[in-house]
């Protein structure tokens, strides 16, 4: 018999985007805070690395892959929860967590939330640093003072609490979701589960944490010119 | 020992529903929970009332038909265990206990703690079993299994179709039940030429039930009387993939 639907409109298809999307967007945020660890080099170490990455004429190309991944999570996930939530329409009186094995956590309970502010934070982030709100700062030796850029919004106290909210957030998000894609994607073997569920929460609380301290470095030790 | 119970009753599947108030007095902490029940409905018949009406047969943890949700757990606090293998000495007197039936829009109410859990049974009909003649007895040596994969089978068979996985995940999804029959059939020889098949076919079924999606927090494996480990959902997805690049 021929399936009824496409491959990834089945709820193990759609489990199979969510996962792939969910671990391109991780290593994507991998990369993203290694470059970001150079801003401890100083200006001109962080200004030359965030110009050779501009400068790169396929960079175009990579943002509309990366834009593409987000895109593909977000319409999947939401859909997906939206389905979930008509499957049990009547709920229980009184409903708890079984305990024993289960992988059930206050972040894996909350993964539509976290998302949504992610998405949230998203425009926020972009706004502030793609386009600086409109204000952007020359570096002599070419392409923008990112540094500058940085240190500039960070100045700002009620941009440094929203920015820490948004990495406890991404690390909820990924206490339960960098291992969970692993699951999604049909890697579940016992000896590799055993590495899989501490690594994926030592990948959010790496994450989190690394912008979370840059975010703090920049606040209080940032050198405004 | 007595108890106070807070027990579903719902006239019929699209009557409303609400919870009730019992006592069940002289429990002896020997009782199964299934038993406590009886006798508090040899209690109402007395009065003339309606007995709770609650699903049970073989009462040794083997048939899959008792489904109760105590206390928000499927099946009750004890792990690996039916409900009609539950006791009442894992209960304390005075206790109050709540009784659900399991939830889910595939499996919609009868009456009280009733379900009707017959999707199940038209996953397993859309390619849960082998139709191939595998002919006569011929020697078990004949054809070699290796032994982690005839345990893994086994343990996949264990699942007894109770539908808790469907009744504990917070998607009402039926992945755990599914990957379970998908694991021990594609891991058997005779399992094999409708291995792709099957797969598809199941998983279309289980999705037009209304059972939804699985986000991996395990409280299926959790609540499993067999402790059908959900690395078979991984299996599942794998067969999956397999299935659909192979045609
Ligand atoms: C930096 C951005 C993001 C990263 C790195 C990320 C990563 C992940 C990962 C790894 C998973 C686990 C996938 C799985 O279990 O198969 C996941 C799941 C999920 N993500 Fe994201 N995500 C991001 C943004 C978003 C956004 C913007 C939304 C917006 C709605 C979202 C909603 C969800 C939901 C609801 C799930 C759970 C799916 C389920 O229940 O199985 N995520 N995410
Ligand atoms: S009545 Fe058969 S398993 Fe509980």
């Amino acid at each position: 018999m021929a399936p009824r639907t496409g491959i990834f409109s089945s709820s193990v298809g759609t489990k199979i985007l969510i996962g792939l999307t969910g671990v391109l967007l991780v290593v994507y945020l991998l990369i993203h805070i290694a470059g970001n660890m150079v801003v401890f080099l100083g200006p001109a170490a962080f200004n030359t690395y965030a110009f050779t990455l501009e400068s790169n004429p396929l960079l175009p190309l990579v943002e509309l892959v990366l834009l593409s991944w987000f895109v593909i999570h977000i319409y999947k996930t939401v859909r997906n929860f939206l389905s979930n939530q008509t499957a049990r329409p009547v709920a229980y009186q009184k409903k708890k967590s079984a305990g024993h094995t289960t992988r059930k956590t206050f972040a894996s309970s909350t993964m539509i939330f976290s998302g949504l502010w992610l998405f949230a934070f998203l425009l926020v982030h972009v706004k502030a640093f793609h386009d600086g709100w409109g204000t952007q700062y020359e570096w002599p030796a070419g392409g923008r003072d990112l540094y500058r850029q940085e240190m500039e919004t960070f100045a700002n106290p009620v941009m440094v609490g929203f920015y820490i909210i948004s990495m406890l957030v991404v690390g909820s998000h990924l206490w339960h979701g960098a291992s969970s894609a692993f699951q999604s994607l049909g890697a579940d073997k016992p000896a590799w589960t055993r590495v899989i569920l501490p690594a994926g929460k030592a990948i959010a609380v790496l994450v989190a944490g690394g912008f979370i301290v840059i975010a703090l470095f920049a606040h209080f030790y940032g050198v405004r010119s | 020992m007595r108890l106070n119970l807070k027990i579903w009753r719902q006239a019929g599947p699209t009557a409303p529903g609400r919870l009730e108030d019992y006592t069940a007095d002289s429990v002896s902490p020997d009782m199964s929970f299934l038993e406590m029940l009886d006798v508090v409905n040899e209690g109402l018949i007395v009065k003339g009332k309606d007995a709770i009406a609650f699903d049970s047969d073989c009462r040794e943890g083997i048939c899959g038909t008792c489904s109760l949700v105590i206390d928000g757990v499927a099946h009750g606090p004890d792990r690996g265990t039916t409900v009609c293998q539950l006791h009442m000495r894992r209960f304390k007197d005075g206790e109050t206990v709540t009784i659900e039936p399991w939830r889910a829009k595939a499996f919609p109410v009868v009456k009280d703690l009733v379900v009707d859990r017959s999707a199940f049974d038209r996953i397993i009909a859309a390619g849960g079993f082998v139709s191939i003649n595998a002919g006569g007895a011929q020697d078990a040596n004949n054809i070699l299994i290796p032994k982690d994969v005839c345990d893994a089978a086994m343990d996949s068979a264990a699942c007894i179709g109770c539908g808790a996985c469907v009744a504990a995940c917070k998607n009402a999804s039926a992945h755990l039940f599914m990957s379970a029959k998908i694991s021990h059939l594609s891991l058997l020889p005779q399992g094999q030429q409708e291995r792709y098949t099957r797969v598809t076919a199941m998983i279309d079924q289980a999705d037009s039930e209304g059972f939804g999606s699985c986000s991996n927090e395990g409280e299926c494996e959790a609540v499993c009387p067999k402790e059908i480990p959900i690395s078979n959902i991984a299996r599942m997805t794998r067969e999956y993939v397999m299935a659909r690049l192979s045609k």
